[in-house]
């Protein structure tokens, strides 16, 4: 936990977007459909508007801040509150001041825009609380605990994302996947998530694993999804530590798209007992060549197989073949 | 040394890390090898439309000219010239400049020559070879050879004033440390840091290197936004400067280019965070190390 020299707020700073409203080329404006943002999820999903023309998203908001406390205590004047849009990939970052609704309220409001040249992929909405403390202007007392998230491509507002799955064709495809051309599937790390690329050459897959066909084909084809999803795992995760940002005394840094989620999800299982920095800075060290790498490879496997839900797919598949097994025989 | 792609198709296109992987051998990394042009444009893929600003030779012609211009002076110098004139050249929003594949591109496909000749470290005493580092081919924005020049360019410009950057840029510390600091994504804190350069407050590597990361951390309890507020981007100017591409003139060569007619930064404000990173500077100073986290 970080201690601050300054009295800061205990209570909860929460934010809710209320409304989204879109602005397109010769001032066309869109309403977003409520369905379009999540205040369970709390993401927005701009991907949801009708047009897709659209240039800027503004942002109805309300925050809810401990103003009892504040009053309570008196530790703070000049009390503000801020809500900040941004965006690592664009290195965005767009700042608002909500108002009071009423003097001394709970509830603040104020409305946020967000241009869509300056942001990709997915931007966090905070707020924070600042105000003056000991003479000091500017010192920020409270932010949100948990951020919203702003996608301006999903057209569903949901926090955790599908893989993509795509199918191509190897042989006719983009150059580098010929080589692939035997391969059933590749997984696909290099772009901002990673993809899994079917081979529509290959006979029968595709059907297998959309399970279009008999029993049988479809016992196969859970198999092969789960170790689809294995491989998946695995590539993301050697993906993710291959690329670590390293601070000047060594150590690692958390990414902070996918690759970074990956690692804390997968840490726990590969050097369990620890906290998710310590193991990151372990297999990091592993992996740079002091201590031993190959060591640790059936732990990265069992991670991706646990997560895969490979034994389970495999023990469903038993199970299957034995029942039919029986009425075949019957 | 890498020479000059043979083959330069017409427009820009992206290449990924995966396709990219092929190409950066130890051969080009040392500088020896050069990358197989014709190959590479057969798995690169063209960006569509026939906007000018994605006309490749726009962009080779401003290597052609820097290196030339700067052939026997340090590499390192080339840096405040290249970066307002390849932003200008480019033209390009921050959502297309996120684009990685992009800047991959222009380092093998567009310019591996300048690459090798920017970055190639001196050969060693034991004789082994030097070597560009592979993230100045494929590599984040504060790293890869153009990304790092755009991103400087686009970060520490006052709207269409150039001549910020051209300061960042004379310094490496300054270019490398701020550059991968999120502060900096607060335009007045930019330009705040670039003025105490520009008045000799800040002068050595050490210095900077000093100063960014005491901004840095004392952001963690302090919102410059609110102590130094910036006017809100107006989205406009920039597309405009865009759209005014398909009838720019080649980037001057001399002078400096003209961005995008945005609001410049607030003058109050960017001298309130001068005076302020003054004082956390003399502070640090006076510690003979960075401040703790807490102030």
């Amino acid at each position: 936990m970080r201690v601050y020299p300054y009295p800061r707020l205990t209570g909860a700073v929460t934010v809710r977007v209320t409304a989204v409203r879109l602005r397109g080329p010769g001032d066309t404006r869109e309403q977003l459909d409520s369905r379009g943002y999540s205040v369970i999820e709390q993401v927005v999903a701009l991907g949801r508007a009708e047009r897709d023309d659209w240039q800027t998203a503004r942002l109805a908001l309300t925050a809810t801040i401990p103003a009892r406390e504040i009053e309570t205590k008196g530790h703070w004047s000049d009390v503000m509150a801020v809500a900040v849009l941004a965006e690592g990939a664009t290195n965005t970052r767009t700042v608002a001041r909500l108002e009071p609704d009423a003097a001394g309220g709970r509830d603040w409001t104020g409305e946020i825009e967000l241009d869509r040249d300056n942001y990709v992929d997915r931007a966090s909405l905070a707020v924070h609380v600042v105000a003056t403390v000991g003479g000091i202007a500017g010192r920020i007392i409270a932010s949100t605990d948990q951020e919203w998230l702003i996608d301006v491509t999903a057209d569903a507002p949901l926090r955790d994302r599908q893989l993509e799955v795509s199918t191509v064709s190897f042989a006719r495809g983009a150059e580098w996947l010929r080589s692939f051309r035997d391969a059933p599937w590749i997984v696909d790390t290099a772009g901002r998530m990673p993809t899994v690329r079917l081979n529509s050459d290959f006979e029968g897959l595709v059907a297998l694993v959309e399970s279009q066909g008999s029993k049988v084909e479809s016992v196969v084809g859970e198999m092969v999804l789960a170790q689809m999803c294995a491989d998946v795992w695995t590539a993301v995760f050697h993906t993710a530590i291959g690329d670590l940002e390293i601070e000047d005394d060594g150590t690692p840094l958390f990414p902070s798209d996918w690759r970074g989620a990956v690692l804390r999800e997968m840490l726990p299982d590969i050097v369990p007992g620890r906290s998710v920095e310590d193991a990151l800075r372990e297999v990091h060290i592993r992996r740079a060549g002091q201590g031993s790498w190959a060591d640790l490879q059936p732990r990265i496997q069992y991670a991706a197989a646990r997560r895969a839900e490979v034994p389970k797919a495999l023990a469903a598949a038993v199970r299957d073949i034995e029942r039919l097994d029986q009425e075949t025989h019957a | 040394m890498t020479s000059r792609p043979e083959h330069l198709p017409e427009r820009l296109a992206l290449l990924s890390d995966v396709q990219a992987a092929e190409y950066i051998s130890t051969g080009l990394l040392e500088g020896r090898d050069d990358v197989p042009s014709i190959a590479l444009n057969k798995v690169a893929e063209p960006l569509p439309g026939d906007d000018a600003r994605l006309q490749l030779h726009r962009v080779r012609d401003l290597i052609d000219h820097v290196l030339d211009r700067f052939r026997d002076e340090r590499p390192t110098a080339a840096d405040a010239w290249l970066a307002p004139r390849l932003h200008e050249t480019l033209r390009l929003t921050r959502r297309e400049a996120a684009e990685k594949r992009l800047w991959t591109y222009l380092a093998l496909g567009v310019a591996p020559d300048y690459v090798v000749w920017r970055h190639l470290s001196e050969p060693r005493a034991d004789g082994s070879h030097g070597r560009v580092a592979r993230d100045r081919f494929v590599g984040p924005h504060y790293k890869q050879t153009f990304a790092r020049l755009w991103w400087a360019a686009e970060l520490f410009r006052d709207g269409p004033d150039y001549r910020p950057v051209v300061v960042a840029c004379a310094n490496q510390d300054m270019l490398n440390s701020a550059l991968r600091l999120d502060v900096i994504d607060h335009r007045p804190t930019a330009l705040a840091l670039v003025r105490l350069m520009e008045r000799g407050v800040v002068r050595t590597g050490r210095e900077v290197n000093g100063l960014t990361p005491a901004v840095n951390a004392a952001a963690a309890t302090l919102m410059y936004d609110v102590l130094a507020p910036d006017v809100e981007r107006d989205g406009q100017a920039l597309r405009d400067w865009i759209e005014g591409a398909e009838s720019s003139l080649p980037t001057p060569r001399n002078n400096l280019p003209e961005g995008p007619e945005e609001e410049r930064a607030p003058e109050e404000a960017v001298e309130r965070l001068v005076g302020h990173f003054e004082e956390l500077f003399a502070d640090a100073q006076v510690r003979g190390r960075t401040p703790v986290e807490s102030e």
